[in-house]
């Protein structure tokens, strides 16, 4: 399962999976095999590969505190429950504003790869960059630089990956 | 309330290039403060400590309570003016904490020009002021100053704004029951003996404290008498004669001692009460600000991942997210404060205008603090937007956050352009505090912009009398104004001349909103009262 822990300001991303008193934990690509057994509440022993290690854990407020090996741990659990409020939006082929076309980057029949830039519009002091939503072939540019651009107007047209090996 | 889930991966190019490069403006921004906090140089400040005086910040530490914060407002006054004579423009000004209880300080530096006022002092000093009243917190002024800076004498002088309206302010404040405490610590000659003279309780240190209207000089032109300075407006002379003050200290830290006294004794009310939760930090690591904040100022960058390292367990309630989606608007905490967010996140149209005014609306009625996380380039333009009502949804969200009586922040944490300033609670809209990031940029409208705007404006006219302009031409009209709006748009220009409280490193950025709204709330929050919404 995953699980979040906040400590020292840092989220850390771990995936756990527990066989008896075995866990596999899965963190930033690298992957640890952890003995624990627990001598009484609160009071682990964990091996981890050829070390031992002895740990206090006790219960605050609304974290953990982590005794090991003489240092003190504050570490929190996050419920990453959120729905995804931000990140980078599908890739779009409309213009989000009126403004001017600076920059073409590709011209007709290129192959291009999802996220790639396709084309720059500059308004209001900003460049706005559309970007490829899918790897594919661009079927239509249809503007030029130094054009103008209307608010949702359909700058390109890529033809899909799956639909050329499809016609292929 | 739902943890906002970020995008960002640290590993990226463009993430380290743009980390590297704000943790340049970081560091440069520290120097400049850490040269700042030095004063008037080596010299001064010997001499300054052989007349047994402590420097203005030694007295600030000692004055507040042990291992509280201090939050100081435009350290960087007067940068880069005055032949750069003027540190911090000769006068520390901040809130800190005694015996429990937020007090504005307000600390000459005798160290730069022997205290006395620039007009940029002047106006550093004035604003404290205001803080102080809108917030109503008692203020406390530790004066060691010469008075006016007599070369500048026209622009600290005459005018409303000028010297005069510190006493006028200490008067005013008094009539509402604002605290003015008075500390002398050196000199207070002239206009500056209405400082102590002014103030409802005051100290002075014994041997380096005296207050006169003429010094022993003037004195001797005058009338020819003969008097030294300790003689004239002594601690001796003023607590067992003149009365004009009313505690007598041995030294510095003896009037800290008192000082801290009174304070204990002013009796204040309780503070407006909000619904506060222990504070909490945020999901993800604050210093990721500086790789999500694009180092080309053109390219925008998505604010959500801002808020979610600047609140409360990086959670967020935000409200309308589908609509006017270039401003982000929504509920969250800031060191366990509730807080309204308005966060531009693109330009500012129709809709997004009016979305910010109903959720303005909101928490005027909740009386719920505002923070404006302001990076706009202004409302949109063109004939579309001109004939869809773009002018009167700009006034409505104007009207909101003018009438808005909650505590207002502003933060600029990317460009100020325009009537956008206006919309996001710029300087004119009376936030209680108002703090820029140092990548920030102000001003009427872009460099670029303007340039076309003056060359097209000359081009007509001259063409009316039938001349064209060369490419030269136009190159030697544009490239001055686009250089000086560079240079005025830049943050440092800003704060120095006090447009702003200060420039802070973004990962500051909790502390002094949680401080911010602490202070606020000494202040009760009355009810919401907007006027006429152009429909």
């Amino acid at each position: 399962m995953f699980i979040n822990y906040e400590h020292n300001n840092h989220l850390y991303n771990v995936t756990v999976e527990r066989r008896d008193n075995q866990f596999f934990i899965t963190y930033d690509n690298n992957e640890y095999t952890v003995t624990a057994t627990e001598l009484k509440p609160g009071q682990l022993v964990i091996q981890l590969a050829e070390r031992v290690i002895k740990s206090v854990i006790s219960q605050g407020d609304d974290s953990k505190f982590v005794f090991i090996d003489g240092n003190i741990f504050k570490v929190k659990r996050i419920e990453l429950t959120g729905r995804k409020t931000t990140g980078k939006k599908e890739g779009d082929l409309n213009s989000p504003i009126s403004g001017t076309v600076v920059k073409v980057k590709v011209t007709e029949g290129d192959l291009v790869k999802k996220d790639d830039v396709l084309l720059v519009i500059e308004a209001m002091k900003m460049e706005y960059l559309i970007h490829a939503p899918y790897s594919g072939k661009i079927k239509r540019i249809y503007f030029k630089e130094k054009d103008q651009i209307e608010i949702g107007q359909l700058t390109a047209e890529i033809e899909k990956e799956e639909e050329q090996n499809g016609n292929n | 309330m739902e943890i906002i889930e970020t995008a960002i991966d640290t590993s990226n190019k463009e993430y380290k290039e743009n980390y590297i490069h704000y943790e340049k403006l970081a560091k440069d921004l520290k120097e400049k403060i850490a040269l700042t906090c030095k004063g008037g140089g080596e010299e001064a400040v010997k001499l300054h400590k052989s007349r047994n005086k402590m420097l203005a910040r030694e007295r600030i530490d000692a004055l507040i309570d042990p291992d509280t914060p201090f939050m100081e407002f435009n350290t960087l006054a007067a940068y880069d003016m005055y032949d750069n004579k003027a540190p911090a423009a000769g006068i520390i000004t901040g809130i800190g904490i005694i015996h429990g209880r937020e007090v504005m300080i307000v600390a000459n530096d005798a160290t730069v020009t022997g205290g006395t006022y620039y007009p940029i002092t002047v106006k550093k000093h004035l604003r404290a002021q205001e803080i102080a009243m809108e917030n109503n917190i008692p203020c406390i002024y530790l004066v060691d100053s010469g008075g006016a800076f007599l070369p500048m004498q026209d622009e600290v002088f005459p005018d409303r704004e000028h010297f005069g309206r510190i006493f006028y302010n200490q008067a005013k404040m008094s009539s509402m029951k604002i605290p003015q405490i008075a500390v002398v610590m050196g000199s207070c000659t002239a206009g500056g003996a209405y400082v102590p003279a002014m103030s409802d309780e005051t100290v002075i240190v014994k041997g380096t404290g005296t207050i006169f209207l003429g010094g022993p000089p003037l004195v001797k032109a005058a009338t020819g008498e003969e008097v030294t300075a300790e003689e004239l407006g002594g601690a001796d002379t003023h607590c067992r004669e003149s009365g004009v003050s009313d505690h007598y200290a041995l030294d510095d830290p003896d009037a800290i001692r008192i000082t801290q006294n009174i304070v204990e004794n002013l009796n204040r009310e309780e503070k407006t009460h909000l619904d506060i939760k222990p504070p909490e930090e945020p999901a993800y690591d604050i210093k990721e600000i500086y790789g999500i904040l694009s180092k080309d100022p053109r390219k925008p960058f998505e604010v959500r991942e801002i808020i979610a390292r600047i609140v409360d367990g990086s959670k967020f309630h935000e409200f309308k997210t589908l609509y006017g989606t270039t401003l982000v608007c929504g509920f969250a905490r800031i060191m366990g404060y509730p807080v309204g967010i308005l966060a531009n996140n693109g330009v500012l149209f129709s809709e997004s205008a009016l979305k910010g005014t109903h959720f303005i609306e909101l928490c005027c009625q909740r009386k719920i603090p505002l923070i404006f996380l302001q990076n706009i380039t202004g409302f949109m333009v063109g004939r579309k937007y001109e004939a869809g009502g773009i002018a009167k949804d700009g006034a409505k969200m104007v009207t909101a956050v003018t009438c808005a009586q909650v505590p207002k922040f502003t933060v600029i944490i990317g460009g100020s352009f325009g009537a956008g300033n206006y919309g996001m609670c710029g300087r004119a809209y009376g936030p209680r505090q108002l703090w820029m990031w140092p990548n920030a940029r102000i001003s009427v409208m872009g460099g670029v912009q303007a340039a076309t705007v003056l060359l097209t404006v000359k081009r007509d006219q001259l063409w009316r009398k039938g001349i064209a302009m060369t490419k030269k031409e136009e190159k030697e009209l544009t490239d001055p104004i686009m250089k000086k709006y560079e240079t005025e748009g830049n943050p440092y220009y800003s704060t120095a001349r006090i447009w702003d409280d200060g420039i802070i490193d973004p990962v500051d950025t909790r502390l002094v909103l949680g401080l911010g709204i602490s202070a606020s709330l000494n202040a009760p929050i009355p009810d919401w009262k907007p006027g006429v919404f152009r429909m």
